[in-house]
């Protein structure tokens, strides 16, 4: 992997002469807004249950529960900078869930059974990016919605549509495993496994997407796939590539949800893929392609982690989550519209 | 902009911040987590006054989720954890899936925190099961076909699949019911829940059995298909048909002197035991592994409840 010293993918906003200081700071809001808006989100929370949202607890669980989505949504974001988009992930996790629990069913060694999740969302996300380029399909929805219920469909067939209980620690140590930490005031330190991995995974995407040729040349496709095409970039291969790792998320993903559930169960992953796009727009990709940062990604995961995990400590509906989710996807657009306005316009 | 693009984050906050601070953070409470929202569902609409009521009656303050849909099994994982956390004094769970809800069921136990199974028997072991007892309220079907006929008289059983829990405990409370009283059961077979199926059993069994004079089927489904049989064999008359479930259709069709009875669960027990339990488990009494939630005879005289 090469490293490329190129940073100017904010380019379209080179500072002009003597700019004023909102203008200043829009690069900076740009990258680093979402956090703000967690930050806020965190200080209304904690002062709506103060003893409970800033407790080790509550934190470490937020994370426990989106460590799912994170997987879904980092793959699904690759594909949404490229201006796709894929509607299988939530089959896929179904599916490289199930595999590796019909396995550990039918006493393969656990290596392979852990391995196999993973291989097998690799296998799918690779079929569809086959299918995207070289069927020419006019869309990736359709090659992705055909995959939604190949994928779904599968993975009912080789488990007779049954769960299957009962995985060996080692497979279940990414979703579930638990490191002691210690005490503190008389409570237990423990750091979810889940979190380690969230965090190693994002930063390896962040490397790769920003300083490796590849991953420039993913959001080059993105911003204008005929101006890459023309530099020479072969796009085909790039896009076989996005789709074929946006399927290993969301096998791994499985594994991850295998490991949380100790169980591989039918109706895992339904309308998870939704939940991963809403996450990737939340944190400020653009559908468009080309546009969007990984601390984006992560920042519209912990958002809408935070609105279900405080939804439930204060008892709402669940209803109510839906909306929220709803109305935060809008909002979030709308403020992106807003301020790409003012950026343009100055 | 700053301004405005601030204004607006904090609008977006301001509504969620009014939503939740209409339901104020209250003490310790009671969860019952239910399979699927009431809104919807009678059965679930059933366990949610149960609870809601008993848990005023006892002065507990109880509170009762649910996953969006019976499919969303994660969702129930998480509402679990968050009120885990937050600090719960017992938990009545309708688990989504009884093996991935394992793992946090233990969570719970691990806590200290009161587990009972509502409606549907989770995996953990040692965990009370507050549902109805399948074998009771076949049994209760076979009674009611026993008063009717004289003793030695032919009988069938259709039953479920029998592989599953439910199918084996329907299929023998109704055989040791009906030939406890001396009725005499020339077919048992499987319809497998399917009305269909139920339809093309029952046309064998009363090939083979002209003489029968009931049938119990495991569920409503399988009746209304054995009806169906026998409509067309023009045996209806004579041959009286009892289900399971007293789902809609059921009650219409006993209303309209078909079907002559069904068994009906008890959802609303389901929620009030659930929270009774708890507080015994938490005054450190002991329970028995299952509790019955109790089953009742849909006849002619209360069908109408069950529209």
């Amino acid at each position: 992997m090469t490293v490329s010293t190129d940073r100017s993918r904010t380019g379209n906003r080179t500072e002009a002469e003597a700019p004023g200081l909102g203008i200043r700071l829009l690069p900076i809001l740009d990258r680093y807004g979402i956090l703000l808006v967690i930050l806020v989100m965190g200080l209304v929370l904690y002062a709506l249950q103060p003893d409970v949202f800033f407790s080790w607890r509550n934190i470490t669980n937020i994370f426990k529960q989106t460590a799912v989505n994170s997987m879904l949504a980092i793959g699904m974001f690759l594909v949404i900078l490229t201006a796709g988009i894929d509607l299988s992930v939530g089959s896929v996790l179904a599916l490289g869930m199930m595999s590796l629990a019909v396995a550990n069913a039918a006493g393969w060694a656990w290596p392979i059974v852990l391995l196999l999740g993973p291989a097998v969302g690799l296998a799918t996300g690779f079929v569809n990016g086959v299918g995207i380029t070289k069927l020419r399909m006019p869309h990736p929805f359709i090659m992705t919605l055909g995959m939604l219920f190949m994928a779904r469909g599968l993975a009912n067939l080789i488990s007779g549509g049954v769960p299957y209980t009962g995985l060996p620690d080692a497979v279940r140590f990414l979703g579930s495993a638990q490191i002691e930490l210690g005490e503190l005031d008389g409570t237990r330190l423990n750091l979810p496994v889940g979190l380690i991995v969230t965090i190693v995974v994002y930063l390896i995407f962040w490397v790769f997407l920003e300083h490796s040729v590849l991953g420039r040349r993913i959001y080059a496709i993105g911003g204008n796939p005929q101006a890459a095409r023309v530099s020479g970039i072969n796009v085909d291969r790039v896009l076989i590539f996005v789709y074929s790792l946006c399927g290993l998320m969301a096998g791994f993903a499985g594994l991850m949800m295998a490991g949380r559930t100790n169980s591989g169960f039918p109706n895992a992953g339904i309308g998870a893929e939704l939940e991963a796009i809403a996450a990737v727009i939340i944190g400020g990709a653009s559908f468009f392609g080309g546009r969007g940062t990984v601390l984006g990604v992560f920042g519209g995961v912990i958002i809408m982690g935070l609105i279900s995990n405080t939804l439930n400590l204060n008892n709402v509906s669940v209803f109510w989550q839906q909306i929220l989710i709803g109305l935060i996807i809008v909002v979030a657009v709308f403020l992106d519209v807003v301020r790409r306005g003012i950026g343009t316009r100055r | 902009m700053n301004t405005r693009k601030l204004s607006l984050t904090l609008a977006v906050l301001s509504i969620s911040t009014t939503v939740l601070a209409a339901t104020a953070a209250s003490a310790q409470s009671i969860l019952v987590d239910m399979k699927g929202p009431g809104a919807g569902n009678p059965f679930w609409a059933a366990v949610e006054r149960g609870a809601l009521e008993k848990g005023k009656e006892l002065g507990i303050d109880t509170v009762v989720l649910a996953p969006p849909t019976e499919s969303d099994v994660a969702a129930q994982i998480t509402q679990i954890e968050d009120q885990l956390a937050r600090g719960i004094k017992g938990l009545a769970l309708a688990p989504t899936d009884p093996n991935a809800l394992a793992p946090v069921v233990e969570e719970a136990i691990a806590d200290g925190v009161p587990v009972v199974f509502i409606d549907t028997q989770g995996s953990n072991e040692g965990v009370t099961y507050i549902g109805t007892d399948n074998v009771a309220g076949a049994a209760l079907a076979a009674k009611f076909i026993c008063e009717q006929l004289p003793s030695g008289s032919e009988v069938a059983i259709l039953t479920g699949i029998v592989t599953q829990s439910t199918g084996k405990a329907r299929a023998d409370g109704a055989r040791s019911g009906l030939s406890g009283c001396g009725l005499k059961i020339v077919a048992e077979q499987s319809g497998e829940w399917d009305r269909a199926k139920g339809l093309s059993v029952m046309e064998n069994v009363i090939t083979g059995n002209p003489g029968i004079k009931a049938v119990f089927a495991s569920n409503d489904n399988m009746a209304l298909g054995a009806v169906e049989a026998l409509k067309s064999a023009n045996m209806l008359d004579k041959v009286m048909v009892v289900g399971f479930d007293a789902n809609p259709d059921a009650a219409d069709s006993i209303l309209a002197g078909e079907m002559s009875a069904s068994v009906a669960q008890n959802p609303e027990n389901m929620g009030a035991l659930g929270i009774e339990s708890l507080m015994k488990l938490a005054k450190g009494e002991k329970l028995p592994p299952v509790i019955d939630t109790g089953t009742v005879l849909v006849t002619k005289d209360n069908a109408a409840d069950y529209k």
